[in-house]
């Protein structure tokens, strides 16, 4: 029953100079769609930082859709070639996290299609539709956290100097290879991709864990659903920076807490 | 009518404490809410949208008003600026894309940053596309309306940047389009480069036989401009050369072409044709649609400018046999055959560009069932010019192609390749707006030189709208001119005497028309010519979805593209007959003198600015900026990202692909997206 009055609350991202403009002739053509998206303004899709990407979720979106000019036809040249990088890098990060990737749509749309860009949100809009509210969705997966848990460790990934490094490069790393000019094939690449996220999803998931209230490496564990010595790995290092402390120490076991806030504001 | 509908003031008894306590020193922002007459009103429940946001922190007034952008909509506002002492203003009305600009002016004049405004599209993104659903649309747009206010708050007051002028433009493109355009231009004081990719410029039109509806001889109208251009000083003609790369912006852009080697000296040559006498090689001539032959080295048609020759290497002797011949070379008293030209890079600085690149005619073989290509008598209405034409293939007499015998039976074909569904690309389902009046023309000239044959046209409907068009139509019709609104389902050739057999119903009659031409004219539709695509996307401009070029405003900025300081005439934009044409080409022309007239031109500051201290210098951005916007250097705290002011476009791809999250963009920074994704699913 619920299911049927749904209206999923859609974010788009559109650039200015293409899908922004199709989306202002999808209006001066007076072709119907439905009200549940509603458009944020940017001058490039390539301003969509992955973390813009996450944090309509955490707001309260069900969907996000980011829509960008038609490869060759960017704007700034090559802008909508990092937002594909970035997407397809989200994708990953929400699958990790127990999200499903689905809900985050990305597409072209130039200044003249108004129609592409009605039958594009139209066609999310029923799909969001199908799959429900995100927030009543659990986390698909083995994970035994709460969904705010799981976006803001999606959030925190995303946020990681490696993390960002490694999106910032891809591309060129796909096309050209590695500074020693040897191509790395694309499997490979993936791979890359998957494990720099898997380590990724340690630390967020500790960091932000700890953010929250002071736990035991084996507590933080089975909250992520990960074996304990990983997660004792990244809190000797977190721990290292000093971004991690011991709050005290329970059954000889240390409790830890954050030292910084990270990731706290998130979980509302 | 007041335009000042209805407001609630925070002053007002019921909410003024909250608000002002909600302002405290914070921001104090002004809210309309725009009618747009009935465009919004009749979806949108303004008055709700206002009470909506009346009293929300920050807000100090909000109104709704009928018409936003009105003299008197703009006066309230200002006054509210002095009055209640505004520092922001938003505005939910039609798209930012259509007022921005005269809201941000409004804000400059009343003394405020124009920065400091935020647009919220309740109509182009509301209001007519939610017609079905007035609730949903009303909660939109106050949602809309909230992001807005929300991302107002935190706006920051920006200084332009401000770029300079070079005081020159470059028009692409030397049809009769681009011709008027540099014209114009130089007219006006402009130095203007004539850029060309064929040998010579002229384009269609100096295809053309006559020019309808006045029958004027079409190279007797356009040859003195040509020869204007040559003479006029303030024109660089740049024939057989090419766009290769634009950078930079209005005012300022840098372009990169490629010249084609001519082999031919264009100063010493005094086109005396020696050469082309002697030229043993022989070579379809394209300017004659491949119904005669011209030589190796040639001058694609006596009147072209450059009046000079050009060597085709695809058939000349010295470059298919190795260096042999040099006839040409040998006979040329003047010395200006010259084998050892090479491709050349010219580069030039121009302040504005003017696009004319024209169109190409269909191709006429893809309608298979027409048999163009396959049957010899099956012709277009661009090959039809060319048969008739005094210099044609056949001086002027009007003979069909398979005997060359004069035809007495003629049938014309319309909307070929255009008002049809099973076109794929766009520009092939509508109508091609020349093609009627062409044939009307044709046929009347058949008529002239023939008054006894017998002429059909096969048509959709005659569209003869323009001066002149109808009475030119009803001539035609008076002199026994046949138009059968009927279109046939294909043309079946007798091999014999290749004679042409249409059947078609004539919807008028009912009746099932059997009949044999001698000649049948395929009237063709216009596409856009091959290269737009690239050129598009050198330039950086918007195509339509018929694949030609994207006006800035169909209405109200016809000449103008989606980039500033590069504009349209002509055919490049959508199909036009000649004076149409010419005057897109003067709009054109005067627009580009009016951004070319100022000094200086003001940019937008969408600048990054990079955080020192946290800045890596990982040189992520720099990889990143296409523009050479943003670089790392040394300073004395290591190396620090820079961002160069006017080489940055203000994408922001940088900042949203920063590791360290040193970079910071301005007017589209992560809190004011935040606190718009924040508000806009506040509201349900
Ligand atoms: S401007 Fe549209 S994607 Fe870059």
């Amino acid at each position: 029953m619920e299911s049927e009055t749904f209206e999923p609350k859609i974010v788009a991202f559109l650039c200015n100079w293409c899908s922004y403009a199709g989306a202002d002739l999808a209006g001066t053509s007076r072709l119907y769609y439905p009200a549940n998206v509603r458009a944020i303004r940017v001058m490039c899709s390539g301003r969509v930082d992955p973390a813009m990407m996450i944090r309509p979720f955490i707001d309260g979106a069900d969907g996000v859709l980011v829509l960008g000019c038609h490869f060759g036809d960017c704007h700034y040249l090559t802008g909508n070639y990092q937002t594909d990088q970035r997407v397809r890098i989200v994708w990953e990060v929400l699958r990790q996290v127990g999200v499903d990737p689905g809900r985050l749509h990305l597409d072209w749309v130039s200044a003249a299609e108004g129609a592409r860009f009605a039958e594009i949100v139209e066609e999310f809009c029923n799909r969001m539709r199908h799959m429900g509210p995100l927030q009543a969705s659990l986390p698909s997966g083995p994970l035994p956290y709460d969904l705010p848990l799981a976006l803001a460790i999606a959030a925190e990934i995303v946020e990681g100097e490696r993390f960002r490094w490694l999106l910032g490069r891809l591309r060129e790393l796909r096309e050209q290879g590695s500074v020693y000019g040897e191509r790395i094939d694309a499997a490979r690449l993936e791979q890359l991709v998957r494990d720099v996220i898997a380590e990724e999803y340690v630390r967020a998931g500790v960091q932000v864990l700890a953010a929250r209230e002071p736990l035991s490496v084996k507590d933080m564990a089975s909250k992520l659903g990960l074996a304990a010595r990983d997660v004792l790995k990244q809190v000797a290092y977190l721990k290292k920076r000093g971004v991690l402390d011991i709050y005290d120490v329970r059954q000889q076991s240390p409790r830890y807490q954050s030292t910084t806030r990270i990731g706290v504001d998130d979980l509302g | 009518m007041g335009v000042a509908h209805g407001e609630v003031k925070a002053e007002a008894p019921h909410m003024g404490g909250i608000n002002e306590a909600g302002c405290g020193r914070g921001p104090r922002i002004g809210v309309y809410v725009c009618h747009c007459g009935l465009n919004i009103a009749a979806t949108v429940d303004v008055a709700r949208v206002r009470d909506a946001v009346a009293g929300l922190p920050g807000v100090v007034v909000a109104r709704d008003n009928k018409y936003t952008c009105s003299e008197v909509g703009q006066k309230t506002i200002a006054d509210d600026i002095k009055n209640l002492n505004l520092d922001r203003v938003v505005i939910a009305s039609c798209s930012p894309r259509l007022h921005e600009r005269t809201f941000r002016e409004l804000m400059a004049r009343s003394g405020l940053n124009p920065f400091l405004l935020e647009m919220a599209n309740i109509r182009e993104q509301c209001s007519w596309v939610h017609g079905h659903d007035r609730e949903a649309a009303t909660r939109k747009a106050v949602a809309l309306t909230r992001a807005a206010i929300a991302r107002a708050a935190l706006l920051e007051p920006l200084e332009r940047n401000v770029g300079s002028v070079t005081k020159s433009a470059m028009v692409i493109g030397g049809g009769v389009a681009g011709i008027s355009a540099a014209l114009y231009l130089a007219n006006m004081g402009v130095k203007t480069y004539l850029v060309e990719r064929e040998p010579s410029i002229g384009g269609h039109m100096a295809m053309l036989d006559k020019t309808f509806p006045t029958l004027d001889c079409s190279l007797c109208i356009l040859s003195p401009k040509m020869v204007e251009v040559r003479e006029n000083s303030n024109i660089e003609l740049l024939s057989y050369t090419e766009v290769r790369k634009v950078e930079g912006q209005v005012g300022s852009f840098k372009v990169e072409l490629l010249r084609k080697p001519r082999y031919i000296d264009e100063a010493k040559c005094v086109a005396c044709g020696l050469c082309a006498e002697k030229c043993p090689s022989k070579a379809p001539d394209e300017f004659n649609r491949g119904y005669s032959e011209r030589k190796a080295i040639y001058i694609p048609f006596p009147q072209a400018i450059p009046a000079s020759y050009v060597i085709d290497p695809n058939y000349c002797r010295y470059f298919t046999r190795g260096g042999k011949c040099r006839v040409c070379e040998k006979i040329c008293e003047r010395g200006a055959v010259d084998f050892s030209q090479r491709e050349e890079i010219v580069t030039l600085d121009v302040g504005a560009i003017v696009i004319a690149t024209g169109f190409e005619p269909y191709d006429a073989s893809r309608k298979t069932q027409y048999g163009y290509g396959r049957f010899p008598n099956v012709i277009t209405s661009l090959d039809f010019e060319r048969i008739i034409c005094a210099d044609g293939p056949t001086h002027g007499k009007l003979k069909r192609p398979s005997d060359w015998e004069i035809p007495r039976r003629i049938a014309f074909i319309q909307c070929v390749g255009s008002r049809d569904e099973h076109e794929t690309d766009g520009a092939g389902k509508y109508c091609s707006r020349v093609c009627c009046m062409i044939t009307a023309k044709q046929a009347f000239m058949v008529k002239e030189k023939y008054p006894d044959a017998e002429v059909y046209v096969y048509h959709t409907d005659m569209r003869t709208a323009g001066k002149g068009f109808e009475e030119f139509y009803q001539r035609g019709r008076s002199e026994g001119i046949v138009f059968v609104r009927g279109k046939p389902g294909e043309i079946v050739e007798n091999p014999e005497d290749h004679s042409l057999r249409v059947v078609a119903e004539d919807a008028d009659s009912g009746c099932i028309l059997d009949l044999t031409f001698d000649m049948v004219v395929l009237a063709i539709g216009l596409r856009p010519p091959g290269g737009l695509v690239e050129l598009a996307q050198k330039l950086n401009v918007s195509r339509s979805a018929d694949g030609f070029l994207l006006e800035g405003h169909p209405k109200l900025r016809p000449a103008e593209t989606s980039i500033e300081g590069i504009y349209l005439a002509g055919c490049a934009q959508f199909p036009k007959d000649i004076p149409d044409s010419v005057a897109q080409a003067g709009c054109a022309a005067a627009a580009a003198a009016g951004v070319l007239a100022s000094d200086r031109i003001e940019m937008d500051p969408l600048n990054p600015v990079v955080d020192e201290e946290l800045c890596i210098g990982c040189r992520l951005c720099e990889k990143l900026c296409p523009y050479g916007g943003i670089k790392v250097e040394k300073t004395d705290k290591g190396f620090k990202a820079r961002v160069i002011e006017l080489a940055c476009k203000g994408c922001g791809v940088c900042g949203a692909a920063c590791s360290a999250r040193a970079i910071k963009m301005r007017h589209y920074s992560d809190e004011q997206i935040y606190a718009q994704t924040a508000a806009l699913l506040e509201v349900g």
